[in-house]
């Protein structure tokens, strides 16, 4: 117990006993970092509190941008677009992901190649995939045609969705898009998860008599809790900034119906050149995530399980 | 010891990293009086000169530059060009940079009103009242668009007013006369029922954004003072009229609706194609049309009956730097870019633009280019009734139609909603925006 004595020092007190020379080898980094993130960050806080233009400070606003925000509809807009983007993408993709690594998990022939082909979306280029995407949601693109078509079998005539014309769909067409982009990452993190479940659970869950439902549900699924964890706060962070989807693939439109929080930030900085409204907006946005984790971080205990934690 | 040097001289270093990052340059304040540029100079003064555009563009642009270059041995032109979607944000950061020796001296730019508030642009009034510029020689209404606070702060290269172009293939196909300055939205209306083929042919195709041709043709407008608005006209019954005129048109499946248009690769293709018998656009289809050996003419717009020709007057125009430190010689390229002599003649030869000067735009280069469309006088006669309307003159102008006024209407072009239920609405947004932004001022 005395060498955690020792160890209760605060962390910035000088020790000697320390390869302090560490500290020099991360210093070229630390100082990029230094100047480039946490400087610049420092900064647009200033910068929120500011009345800010092109060529810089003009006059101290106080809360003023923060005030401004809560009057602008088209943040309220935003923001309702961002929530709906949380809501419908992190859940579709821990199940979607989870799914796949599952099938992916079995000895099948030519496994590798199904794996390649579901992680493929990740490493390719966003804009890419958005202008096939376009193509496909168009209206009278590939996926109306499959709708029209299976409704067609059922003797039904549906009325085809205008994916990126009309303020009902647009959303949904960003979703797909980040869905098809994104699932493959968290199915690669499902897939190490599941390797990693001793197999000895399973033969004594097998012993006892569990089934193959009751074998996922009570062995697979507390095993790869701290994975799911992991991806969720990940993705939701992720889909709190989702930019690049809308973006590219409906510029926000219509009518703002697409529009996300980081894209209006980014519309306040260049389109508007309003920086200080641009940070008020980054500064709230962090807020929120960081509330939003902090909160999840809390609720962990009721549904993560750690193996070693007991 | 040892230690407490490298520590020390690490401290240093970190210290002067963060001090040359922090402070900003002081911007150059230089009234045209204070820069003296002797023209006798041996030393050629080197212009930095900025500007969007395709490869294509830029080819011109060059051209332009090498010719100026020509006629004055003393100064040096450097240019700098970016794609425009890439444009805006680099010359921004630059700005905000502060570095006059990285600021571009002339640059292309749209908005002018809006970077003139940020004080970053140089007034030109002392410029032109010094070497006698002509400013008559400007279509009417169109220096407005590059005036802040009743000061000239650029010089627009051309005014981007649109015209209709018609297929004359598909109207002989259909046994109809051709468009003329005669027509009125009747005539319209009563052609585009016969062009039009469900599910295989729209009578027209125009962008949703210009909607608001219509709205002027009927005598309304999207505000009451486009320069200091008081408050929204939108749901005035002429301008709900003329939106009505077009939202009309798309639920009668004879104008492609705006969607539609852009997914289906923007108005010159689908009139390249035959998608579409008509368009509404400005001159920059004219290369395009001709290139692909299109057998087309343009018109004057259809306008109402007792109504007016409305074409926007409004483009992009030269600029200097408030922060140049070569204002004499940018002044010397700046005017000569707008002369008929000048810039102007290459670029409205090279068939990319519709001149901002009427001396240009009846010269050769523009009347005789040899090519379609035969009646080029269609351009000429909107352009005599150039009219502010579709641009407000003001800074926020940009940040009010991107984000309320634009939005909303694409409700209105996708069918979702009507004009008479929409505008109302609307017009209580764009009137707490102005509000909220202390308009009028």
């Amino acid at each position: 117990m005395t060498s955690q004595l020792s160890t209760k020092r605060a962390w910035w007190r000088w020790r000697p006993d320390q390869q302090w020379e560490g500290y020099l080898f991360i210093l070229p980094s630390f100082i990029g970092f230094f100047v480039f993130v946490i400087l610049a960050v420092i900064f647009s806080l200033g910068i929120s509190f500011s009345d800010w233009g092109l060529t810089g400070f003009k006059a101290w606003a106080g809360v003023e941008n923060y005030q401004a925000l809560f009057r602008d509809p088209v943040f309220w807009r935003a923001l309702h677009n961002t929530g709906f983007y949380l809501i419908t993408i992190v859940p579709s993709q821990l199940v979607l992901g989870l799914a796949m690594a599952l099938a992916l998990n079995q000895s099948l022939r030519g496994v590798g190649f199904y794996r390649l082909i579901y992680f493929m979306p990740v490493v390719t280029t966003i804009v890419a995939g958005a202008i096939v995407f376009r193509l496909l949601f168009s209206t009278h693109g590939p996926v109306n045609g499959l709708i029209e078509g299976v409704a067609g079998m059922f003797g039904a005539s549906v009325q085809m969705p205008n994916w990126l014309g009309s303020t009902r769909h647009s959303k949904w067409a960003v979703v797909f898009l980040t869905l098809w982009k994104n699932t493959g990452f968290t199915m690669v993190i499902y897939l190490a998860a599941l390797q990693g479940v001793a197999p000895e659970l399973y033969d004594a869950a097998h012993t006892d008599g569990a089934n193959a439902w009751q074998r996922f549900r009570h062995v697979t699924l507390p095993m790869v809790s701290p994975t799911t964890f992991f991806l969720f706060i990940f993705q939701a962070i992720g889909a709190f900034q989702l930019f690049t989807e809308p973006f590219v693939m409906t510029q926000g439109g219509p009518a703002n119906s697409s529009l996300s929080v980081v894209q209006y930030i980014y519309l306040a900085a260049f389109r508007d050149i309003r920086m200080d409204k641009a940070a008020a907006m980054a500064w709230f946005l962090f807020l929120f995530i960081f509330i939003f984790t902090l909160i999840q971080n809390r609720m962990q205990r009721h549904w993560v399980y750690y193996e070693t934690s007991d | 010891m040892k230690r407490i040097l490298i520590l020390l001289t690490v401290t240093l270093a970190l210290m002067l990293v963060v001090a040359a990052c922090a402070v900003p340059p002081a911007p150059k304040e230089a009234a045209p009086e204070a820069s003296e540029a002797p023209a006798a100079s041996q030393e050629p003064i080197t212009l930095s000169w900025a500007f969007w555009g395709s490869p294509e563009e830029a080819k011109t642009h060059q051209k332009v530059a090498d010719a100026f270059m020509a006629g004055h041995p003393n100064i040096k032109i450097e240019t700098m060009v970016a794609p425009w979607s890439d444009y805006f944000t680099k010359i921004q950061t630059l700005w905000a940079g502060g570095d006059s020796s990285l600021i571009p001296d002339v640059l292309f730019l749209w908005p002018t009103p809006r970077y003139a508030a940020e004080g970053v642009l140089e007034n030109l009034d002392p410029w032109i009242k010094k070497s006698g510029y002509d400013l008559s020689d400007y279509w009417p209404a169109l220096l407005e668009s590059a005036m802040y606070k009743g000061s000239v702060y650029g010089l627009p290269r051309d005014i981007g007013l649109e015209v209709l172009y018609y297929n004359k293939d598909i109207f002989d196909a259909a046994g109809l006369s051709y468009p003329d300055d005669t027509w009125t939205w009747d005539e319209l209306l009563a052609a585009a029922e016969k062009l039009s083929i469900p599910g295989e042919r729209y009578a027209l195709g125009m962008e949703g954004g210009k909607y608001q041709l219509w709205v002027g043709q009927n005598h309304g407008s999207i505000l009451d003072d486009m320069r200091n608005p008081s408050k929204c006209t939108l749901d005035d019954p002429a301008a709900m009229e003329g939106v009505k005129f077009f939202a009309d048109m798309m639920d009668k499946g004879y104008a492609m609706r705006d969607a539609d248009l852009s997914q289906a690769g923007g108005d010159a293709a689908v009139f390249q194609s035959g998608q579409v018998a008509m368009i509404i656009q400005n001159a920059s289809r004219v290369s395009a049309f001709n290139a692909a050996n299109m057998n087309y003419d343009v018109a004057v717009v259809p306008i109402p009956k007792g109504g007016q020709r409305s074409a926007s007057a409004g483009g992009a125009a030269w600029v200097m730097s408030s922060g140049s430190d070569a204002k004499e010689a940018a002044w010397t390229f700046l005017s000569w870019l707008q002369d008929t002599d000048g810039g102007q003649k290459i670029y409205t030869a090279s068939g990319e633009i519709f001149p901002a000067l009427q001396s240009t735009a009846r010269s050769d280069a523009f009347l005789k280019a040899d090519q379609p469309p035969a009646n080029r006088q269609a351009f000429l006669t909107e352009g005599e009734n150039a009219k502010v309307g579709r641009f407000g003159y003001f800074p926020e102008w940009g940040e009010l139609n991107g984000s309320i006024i634009g939005p909303a209407m694409q409700r209105i072009w996708a069918g979702e909603v009507s004009p008479e239920e929409l505008l109302p609405a609307l017009c209580e947004q764009v009137d707490a925006f102005l509000a909220e932004n202390g308009y009028p001022k």
